[in-house]
């Protein structure tokens, strides 16, 4: 296959969203959420037979509503959840130009990277594997933090900590693909932040209406750990009248669960980096995903690395397509001959 | 292309990405589990330099005894002495040679929670000592069936100290130890999930709480405690705990939801129980439901509820199994 008619991209496909970097220079990011309209009348409304990304969750009363990720990974046994990634992919692919009419590119010319949690199984992968299928040409699978640091040119002696929604991946790169020791996944992430700040919402709050999606919301916009930037006042229904409210403390609490088990897992990391590469390594701890966002976090993963030595921490300011543009780089220097080997 | 002009650390990386996306389409086992034939080989020629006079010097021996042929035994650390024949009639398991079977986790430990005159969480209608029991009966059937060797705590209505549960499977020299409890959260009736705990401290005051609820009774002294708490965290067993919680944690969620729709997934926690602490080998305690939620304990009623649970935690045990060939 010529380069001119070849696309590479590389994708993250996450719990929470889903990005897409392609040689062409597009780049686009969207929900992970498909929807398919309950009945006629929705479908009638709606005038359409699927829905996908921010659109989806937007008219999710009229839609079967499917997150068909669950901590970075394909949810099993269910052919809904599967159509519904297979949607997802062909949405972003569309987005960025394939859409197979005359005179388009189509699924025929695309050679994709998908990064999925580091501790990914064989048969999760072989499952994804399976599932794209007919969506694109050659497939190759990499732990998502493996393509991050690929695409930072940070292979070796670097920690990268990617938050995501689902999972919590940490990856210590040691100048080669990194193998089960140098990887941890902890499921405590943005979607759990979620769960408990919405629970204490509850609790301080009963007469508020309060849904996970709203409580999504405000943790993107307001996440912080430590000390308040500012106080966290938000508007939620009492009975149909809009209230304000102040969760300053209940969006504390519940960012602040990352904490122990990221700093745990970071420090035993690091600790199984032989000793006279420890320091660099500590000096190379990359943040990234969804979660490199919450305010104060590498300040205080920082505070965490002084009871060892100290340590910096670097936080990704364009956290949303650095998992997908790494792909994309280790896409584009894969030789046509490896691509063959991977096509489907 | 820009490959010609990567720098050697990317190549490298880059040919082992392809490399293991490879083994995947093929269908092979990561590099770690996979058995090193070269070294099989030379191991099994060695091998036979000794066994071949062994063999040959011990035949006159043998030859002079029956032979015993070998068989599977179930073992149990507590004999069964009591049992309605429904109950004795599920023990009649097929023999199975587990041998035959590329197991990775051969013996598991079953702890059903509670028992005796220490009953858990107790309702009018039902008792969290006798569900526990219920589902470890109906696990260890499935488990068995599939060619595992199952090692239980008890199997009657009794109270076994966490001391002696933790030496029933410290003794048994078994490669993972599941604890079965049932969850109860007054302050919270109208939820109800399910959760997974492996070994580790929390600063999440509701489980300490818990944890201390579940570790009464334990037959450990302050001084044991402490030494045993102070391991916490440089256990190595936590890693694959972890790896054992998560596996049946999803197995338990996605197997139950379908059944119970309004279940949530409270997912996998670390808190310090003690039953956790003292077993030697990776151990985890399942919160296989929510007493406290009333259409809950209405399903727990149902034995075909019951068998989704122990179905589920089967699913979990063999996940794990198998991912760790």
């Amino acid at each position: 296959m010529a380069d001119s008619e070849v696309l590479h991209v590389g994708i993250d496909l996450g719990t929470s969203r889903s990005a897409i970097s392609a040689s062409n220079g597009e780049r686009f990011v969207v929900d992970s959420f498909v929807g398919w309209p309950v009945d006629m009348v929705a479908k009638k409304v709606l005038k359409r037979n699927v829905m996908i990304g921010h659109e989806a969750v937007a008219n999710r009363t009229m839609l079967d509503l499917h997150r068909p990720l669950e901590r970075g990974l394909l949810k099993e046994g269910s052919d809904k959840d599967v159509e519904a990634v297979r949607e997802l992919l062909r949405h972003l692919l569309r987005l960025v130009g394939v859409d197979g009419n005359e005179g388009k590119l189509s699924s025929a010319n695309v050679r994709a990277v998908v990064g999925v949690p580091a501790a990914a199984l064989r048969t999760n992968k072989q499952y994804l594997r399976n599932t794209m299928k007919g969506i694109v040409d050659s497939l190759m699978i990499v732990s998502e933090p493996f393509a991050v640091a690929y695409g930072l040119d940070a292979l070796l002696h670097t920690l990268i900590i990617d938050i995501g929604a689902g999972t919590t991946d940490f990856c210590v790169m040691k100048g080669r693909y990194p193998t089960e020791e140098d990887q941890r996944t902890l499921t405590i992430a943005g979607d759990s932040i979620d769960g408990h700040l919405l629970k204490l919402i509850s609790e301080r709050y009963p007469q508020a209406n309060v849904t996970l999606f709203m409580a999504r919301d405000w943790k993107e916009k307001y996440s912080f750990v430590n000390t308040p930037p500012d106080k966290v006042v938000v508007t939620a229904p009492v009975n149909g009248v809009p209230t304000q409210f102040d969760i300053t403390n209940e969006m504390r609490a519940a960012c602040e669960t990352l904490l122990p088990p990221t700093v745990e897992t970071m420090l035993d990391l690091l600790s199984r980096v032989e000793p006279e590469f420890q320091e660099r390594v500590r000096n190379n701890i990359i943040l990234s995903g969804g979660g490199g966002l919450i305010r104060g976090l590498p300040e205080a993963l920082q505070d965490a690395l002084k009871q060892v030595g100290g340590g910096k921490v670097t936080y990704m300011h364009d956290p949303v397509f650095v998992g997908s543009d790494g792909g994309l780089a280790l896409a584009l220097d894969a030789p046509d001959s490896d691509w063959e080997k991977l096509s489907s | 292309m820009r490959a010609g002009h990567i720098d050697r650390v990317k190549r490298r990386a880059l040919r082992q990405a392809v490399t293991e996306n490879l083994e995947t389409i093929r269908g092979l086992p990561p590099r770690g589990v996979r058995p090193n034939v070269r070294l099989g080989r030379l191991w099994l020629r060695r091998v036979s330099l000794i066994i071949v006079p062994l063999t040959l010097a011990g035949s006159t021996f043998l030859l002079s005894k029956p032979v015993v042929e070998p068989m599977f035994v179930v073992q149990r650390a507590i004999p069964r002495k009591t049992g309605t024949p429904a109950q004795m009639q599920m023990m009649q398991y097929e023999k199975v040679d587990p041998a035959a079977l590329p197991l990775s986790v051969r013996r598991v430990v079953i702890d059903a929670g509670h028992g005796g005159t220490d009953p858990g969480t107790t309702l009018p209608t039902l008792s969290e000592k006798a569900v526990t029991l219920d589902i470890a009966t109906r696990l260890r059937k499935l488990l068995v069936q599939s060619g595992f060797e199952v090692i239980s705590t008890r199997e009657t209505d009794q109270q076994i100290p966490l001391r002696e549960r933790a030496h029933i499977a410290n003794a048994s020299a078994s490669d993972i130890f599941i604890s079965i409890h049932v969850n109860s959260i007054v302050d919270h009736t109208n939820e109800h999930g399910v959760e997974t705990y492996y070994l580790g401290p929390t600063r999440d005051a509701k489980l300490t709480r818990l944890a201390a609820e579940e570790n009464r009774e334990s037959g450990y002294s302050l001084a044991d405690m402490r030494k045993l708490l102070d391991g916490i965290y440089a256990d190595a067993r936590r890693d694959e705990s972890q790896r054992l919680a998560s596996t049946v944690q999803s197995q338990l969620y996605g197997g139950l939801r379908n059944a119970d729709p309004g279940l949530q997934n409270w997912g996998v926690k670390r808190a310090p129980f003690l039953v956790l602490v003292a077993t030697e080998m990776p151990a985890i305690l399942a919160e296989v439901g929510c007493m406290s939620n009333e259409k809950e304990v209405a399903m727990m009623h149902k034995p075909e509820y019951r068998d989704r649970i122990a179905r589920a935690l089967f699913d979990g045990i063999r996940a794990y199994s198998i991912e760790k060939r």
